[in-house]
């Protein structure tokens, strides 16, 4: 197991189908280290959006995954990127966040960043619907908690 | 020839807008008009529903003040139950939205107008931004951080979750609060303390450096409408509406919010999906009023906290004569006031033996047909109205959002600016930057107004009277 201090960050809309996935993926996260099998070490949350304050958290940690649905993957692929800071990545709203756009305020701000890695699975649905995914996305939570498994030197 | 010109989108605010400049032959600014381009309709797709879905449904109006909504909502709930919720529930209730007040109110200071405050609306804009900010004074980017983190954890901590919370219910809150949290709380908040009065200390030093654009930035004679306590202070949950004119005289008071159709009207141009409210006696648009910070602080005798109370008598100094003060620029001073307020008034309300009672929740069906909950969000009075038939479902809704209170003053403002600053024969985009500053200052919220969605790159344009364009500025 690793003792890295890892912030896991799953986000996405509750009520637009697939875009949940993040959050979902997050929870059950958060359900296994409440079982014990997941490190101490790993603090997990789950967001509807990005915003500013998880700078502060992220701060604090050497890995970041950023967890989130994807509507330019194939539906109910899973992929896995490294992020860098990106201080061009600013949105103009100012209510959530480009994950590299936090990444780069942690670099100005506290002189370092996680290492960070995006894990994204494809989604089918983008519908109103309350936490509930598509087949599609559905099949891809596991492989996607697997990545984050691995990431974080965990075995099942 | 007449020109127009069209800042699209306005940026560092909440959701999407446009302004346009209509210019006159000589270069003078005509018009000057703030454009909300998107529809929403959240009034009209909410009837139908059970009335127990409102605070959840509403709350999805934003991501950034649904806090405001889930409160207001749910008092308008609790009006069609015709219940008076439990004293600690009230006070939890408080503490939420105060939470919520000091992580908006630092949003807007610390990331949305502080490149501006701190580096000034004629730097260069590819640094004027939040990372212009952090080079320039990291710390304040620093604190901050820290000051919303402090007030959204406080919400997370009360509600479960920092975005749409589903603590508030309709008769109260479903949780009470256990001592672990309270202390957890009441830890946070010296340091939060702290960071407010350092950084209100230091917002003093700069005004003065704004001399001009407190002249020109929205300082005009106009009413000021807010909550006060049944004191006649400070207040963000409960109390009367108060409404003052732009000589300190009090025109309304103890107006029971569900009076408010007495002196609010709606009127709706066709320029904008945000509706343009007025006060009703004075027509419209003679019945041009502003909410939100500066109006609450104008209406309020006193905040009832100490450190807010002293900070209050200096904001009054900022007015040279004894009437209220007039200029929009001096909102960003009203925030900081606030901020210290509700860290102050947190600690009170904690330290209560009461919060931690168990009875938090008063339990009943619908009673009446109609509801009104109004409460103060941060950037101003927030009504939410429900009517329901038998069954409990909606039948009707009004909403009117804090943002839209200040439609008619944005608009007044940015034509006040544009006069005072835009020159049609050499435009520059530090002009045409405190045109969008201006805006800022009332820190507006489109997504709850209206409707946000997508991204666009910032796009001036100069158009003839046949639509040629003939100047573009682009921000990328």
């Amino acid at each position: 197991m690793t003792s890295r201090r890892a912030l896991i960050i799953g986000y996405g809309s509750p009520i637009r189908g697939d875009d949940a996935i993040g959050p979902l993926a997050a929870d059950r996260l958060a359900s296994l280290k409440e079982a014990g099998r997941l490190p101490d070490s790993v603090d997990i949350q789950s967001r509807h959006i990005l915003t500013a304050e998880l700078v502060e958290d992220m701060q604090g940690a050497d890995l970041a995954l950023f967890l989130d649905a994807s509507a330019d993957t194939a539906p109910g692929e899973v992929r896995c990127r490294p992020l860098t800071p990106d201080a061009t990545a600013l949105s103009t709203m100012a209510h959530f966040h480009d994950p590299r756009e936090l990444l780069a305020w942690c670099q100005a701000l506290y002189g370092k960043a996680p290492e960070a890695w995006l894990i994204s699975a494809g989604g089918a649905e983008w519908g109103y619907a309350s936490y509930q995914l598509s087949a599609t996305a559905q099949a891809a939570l596991e492989p996607m908690i697997g990545q984050v498994l691995e990431k974080i030197g965990v075995t099942t | 020839m007449s020109r127009t010109i069209s800042i699209e989108p306005v940026t560092r605010i909440e959701g999407h807008a446009r302004i346009t400049l209509q210019l006159a032959d000589t270069g003078e600014v005509e018009d000057a008009k703030f454009h909300l381009t998107q529809f929403r309709g959240f009034e009209k797709f909410c009837e139908g529903r059970p009335y127990r879905e409102m605070p959840a449904l509403t709350a999805r109006t934003c991501g950034i003040c649904p806090v405001s909504h889930l409160l207001a909502s749910n008092k308008a709930c609790d009006d069609l139950l015709a219940v008076t919720i439990p004293p600690t529930a009230e006070k939890l209730r408080r503490i939420m939205n105060l939470a919520q007040l000091v992580q908006s109110h630092a949003l807007s200071f610390f990331h949305l107008s502080s490149p501006d405050l701190l580096l000034g609306w004629d730097s260069d804009p590819a640094r004027r931004n939040i990372f212009g900010v952090m080079a320039q004074d990291p710390q304040l980017a620093r604190n901050g951080i820290r000051l919303r983190q402090i007030g959204q954890t406080i919400i997370e901590m009360l509600g479960g979750k920092k975005i749409h919370p589903t603590w508030v219910v309709p008769g109260g809150v479903n949780e009470a609060l256990s001592e672990d949290k309270r202390s957890a709380m009441l830890a946070m908040l010296p340091e939060g303390l702290q960071i407010a009065k350092d950084t209100y200390a230091f917002f003093k030093t700069l005004v003065p450096k704004f001399k001009d654009e407190a002249e020109h930035f929205g300082t005009m004679p106009t009413l000021f409408l807010s909550l006060v306590s049944r004191e006649g202070n400070l207040e963000h949950y409960d109390g009367f509406l108060r409404v003052k004119d732009a000589q300190g005289r009090i025109v309304e008071d103890e107006v029971p919010p569900s009076d408010y159709e007495r002196i609010i009207g709606e009127a709706v141009e066709d320029f904008s999906y945000m509706k343009f409210p007025y006060y009703k006696p004075l027509g419209y648009p003679r019945g041009i009023y502003r909410v939100g910070p500066l109006a609450r602080l104008n209406n309020a005798d006193a905040c009832g906290t100490p450190f807010a109370d002293v900070a209050l008598a200096e904001f009054r100094t900022l007015q040279e004569d004894s009437g209220p003060v007039a200029s929009s620029f001096h909102y960003h001073y009203a925030r900081l006031v606030e901020i210290i307020f509700a860290l102050e008034s947190m600690q009170r309300l904690l330290k209560d033996p009461k919060i931690l009672d168990t009875r938090v929740r008063a339990r009943a069906r619908g009673n009446r047909s109609e509801g009104i909950g109004v409460s103060e969000a941060p950037r101003g009075t927030l009504m939410h109205h429900y009517k329901i038939d038998e069954h409990g479902l909606i039948t009707w809704v009004d909403l009117i959002i804090a943002t839209g209170h200040n439609n008619l003053a944005m608009n007044r403002s940015i034509r006040q600016v544009a006069d005072a600053y835009v020159d049609g024969n050499d435009i520059k985009e530090g002009m045409l930057n405190r045109v969008e500053a201006v805006i800022r200052c009332y820190d507006p919220c489109l997504s709850c107004a209206s409707h946000a969605f997508g991204q666009m790159p910032m796009v001036i344009e100069v158009k003839d009277a046949a639509g040629q364009v003939v100047k573009r500025l682009a921000r990328d």
